[in-house]
């Protein structure tokens, strides 16, 4: 649960936080601090029994000799990373096997030419997978060596600052997706639809996965700040000099930083060719955004292989002829 | 010293509180008493505590394996070694953070490749013309700033326990970082910071611009770097007390020899002690090594060249 953002960086402050994660501002306890006027002596006593008691490197609290009690004394808060929000389906089953469907059919020439037809249906869940959203503002520090400017050696080093910001940029963090198939997904979702609980899905033929994240928050806070590194790394682009860029480091200055631990609809897809299974993933919130594998026609490549070889033979002899006449 | 008189809260006993620590066991009943005093800028309340995680069995079987691990080169009484004392101590620590600017310059080396032609004999003693490849560095000047938040610096606070000893068993785990509480005190010994605040920030600050440098070093692009000059400024400043968990334990390892000091991190396990050196296993090993020497110079006939 977010409470404030920190007053130094901006960044967001969660239940259980002692100091910002990102600039180490220690945030004020809550109930006042006794603060003592004069010196004064404190034993700390067992709630049970009475008797004085030790603090337990053990049992990382108080733990009273006589009677065994033990008193924890503050535990140190690192919740598993939660979802806030789900985002609904909105294409449901039968959109998702027409759109499977129409996949088959325009894969090309090198496919087979009854992928379409003979292909089976195996398996059609809905995927709920996670990720985070994030906002984030910083100033970026950016050093990198690019072809302009480039003398004797290719390269010359620039570097420079910019302001960062960027709105609503995704990392996954689902086991069952590969990061490829995540980016490929994000675009194609429309994060106002978001709601508390996952929705109705329509047409499916088994029980919907619902990922949760598998990190703890300091983990997932680690990752995104990763992330953000990595967004302004590939911003670095539009104000470094030059075409081709190497050695690019970036240092990142934050002072505003919000994310969302959010879970997106897909449809997850098995279909049989041939006694073989391949998997499709289908976005639950627009069915043209389809990825996946299907089998190559190996007649039809080794056809093309043959062709492409006689019709190279055909040009190297017209090409000798057409030199063997000049000469001639 | 001045001392504290307080009064023990189970038994009424008087006991005398040295001024640089917040505990104090009774002599007369064993309790343990955890001081409050006010609190002033060189000697604030604590703001956060790492609790103890290795024990004392654990902390004792660390030291005896440190002590059996010592190379052949160190005092022989080290392997023999006694615990004088063990004592489980909170070191006060100021943990310091900053907003770090650096405006730099440095010169960036290119590396790129030249292919030239050298005449050189072939086996027969025959002049020939040979090809071969260089690589060259181009260097070019290069400046700019940098900006991040410097956080985690770890300077003492305790004249026990100097900065140099305590950077030698770090690190410590801050995710574990508890708010401070006099519960963790009681039954081991926690020490008042003892050195002002004003000489544990210039010492912060020191490091973090150490840290800064490195940073910014790593930070240059090329192949390579010389001349690398940084102007670091550190602003908005944060610097809170906190208690690390330490063992400390003064091994006897010889009659008539101080007493060797073994710092044990209280979180990880990590052990650092200063060995004293054998001086007669020197002597034995230099003089083991000049004599194989000898002997092989011997044995491979360079004696003929006398």
């Amino acid at each position: 649960m977010v409470s404030t953002p920190c007053k130094r960086c901006g960044s967001p402050l969660e239940d259980g936080d002692l100091r910002c994660p990102i600039c180490a501002l220690v945030l004020p306890e809550r109930e006042g601090t006794v603060r003592a006027d004069e010196p004064s002596v404190r034993v700390m006593r067992c709630q049970g029994c009475g008797a004085a008691v030790r603090y337990s490197a053990e049992v990382q609290g108080l733990r009273c000799a006589f009677c065994g009690e033990v008193m924890r004394i503050e535990e140190v808060v690192d919740p598993p990373e939660h979802t806030a929000a789900y985002l609904p389906f909105t294409v449901e089953g039968e959109r998702a096997r027409a759109a499977l469907r129409s996949w088959l059919g325009s894969r090309g020439w090198f496919r087979p030419p009854d992928l379409r037809k003979r292909a089976e249906l195996a398996s059609l869940r809905p995927l709920w997978w996670v990720g985070w959203v994030f906002d984030a503002r910083a100033k970026v520090s950016w050093t990198c060596d690019s072809d302009a400017g480039a003398n004797r050696a290719d390269w010359a080093p620039h570097s420079g600052q910019f302001i960062l910001s960027c709105e609503e940029a995704a990392i996954s963090a689902s086991r069952g997706l590969t990061t490829e198939e995540a980016e490929t997904l994000f675009p194609s979702y429309d994060l106002r639809t978001a709601g508390e609980a996952p929705g109705a899905v329509e047409g499916a033929l088994g029980p919907p996965i619902v990922e949760e994240f598998d990190v703890q928050r300091s983990q997932a806070r680690r990752r995104l700040l990763a992330a953000i590194d990595r967004v302004a790394e590939s911003r670095v682009r539009e104000y470094a000099p030059g075409s081709r860029l190497r050695n690019v480091h970036v240092v990142c200055l934050l002072h505003g930083f919000e994310s969302r631990g959010l879970a997106f609809p897909a449809w997850v897809l098995a279909y049989r060719y041939r006694e073989q299974l391949y998997r499709v993933v289908i976005s639950g919130q627009g069915e043209t955004t389809i990825l996946g594998k299907a089998p190559w026609s190996l007649p039809r490549i080794l056809l093309a292989i043959f062709f492409g070889i006689v019709a190279l033979l055909l040009l190297l002899g017209l090409g000798g002829l057409a030199t063997g006449a000049l000469a001639f | 010293m001045t001392e504290l008189q307080v009064r023990c809260a189970t038994c009424g006993a008087d006991i005398l509180l040295p001024e640089n620590l917040r505990t104090a066991d009774c002599p007369y009943c064993g309790s343990s008493s955890v001081v409050d005093r006010p609190p002033s800028v060189d000697r604030p309340l604590p703001t956060f505590a790492l609790g103890f995680v290795i024990d004392q069995a654990r902390a004792q079987s660390i030291a005896r394996q440190w002590a059996k691990s010592r190379g052949p080169f160190s005092h022989g009484g080290i392997r023999r070694a006694v615990a004088d004392r063990t004592l489980g101590v909170y070191v006060p620590a100021w943990l310091y953070g900053a907003r770090a600017g650096a405006q730099w310059s440095a010169r960036i080396g290119e590396d790129y490749t030249v292919t030239e032609t050298y005449v050189t004999t072939d086996a027969k003693g025959r002049p020939v013309t040979r090809t071969r490849t260089r690589t060259e560095t181009e260097w070019r000047p290069l400046s700019g700033l940098w900006d991040a938040y410097i956080i985690d610096v770890v300077v003492t606070a305790s004249k026990g326990i100097d900065n140099d000893a305590l950077e030698s068993i770090e690190p410590f785990d801050l995710r574990a970082l508890r708010r401070y509480r006099p519960e963790f005190l009681s039954g081991w010994t926690a020490e008042e910071a003892t050195l002002s605040r004003a000489q544990c920030l210039a010492q912060a600050r020191e490091e973090s611009q150490a840290e800064v440098y490195e940073r910014v070093k790593a930070f240059l692009p090329g192949d390579r770097q010389r001349d690398l000059r940084c102007e670091v400024s550190l602003e908005d400043e944060v610097a809170d007390l906190v208690l690390l968990p330490v063992w400390v334990f003064t091994l006897r390892y010889a009659e008539g020899k101080p007493p060797l000091r073994l710092l044990i991190n209280g979180q990880t396990g990590r052990a650092v002690g200063h060995v004293p050196l054998s001086a007669p296993r020197i002597a034995f090993a230099l003089l083991l090594g000049l004599g194989l020497i000898a002997f092989l110079l011997l044995a491979f006939g360079v004696g003929d060249l006398w």
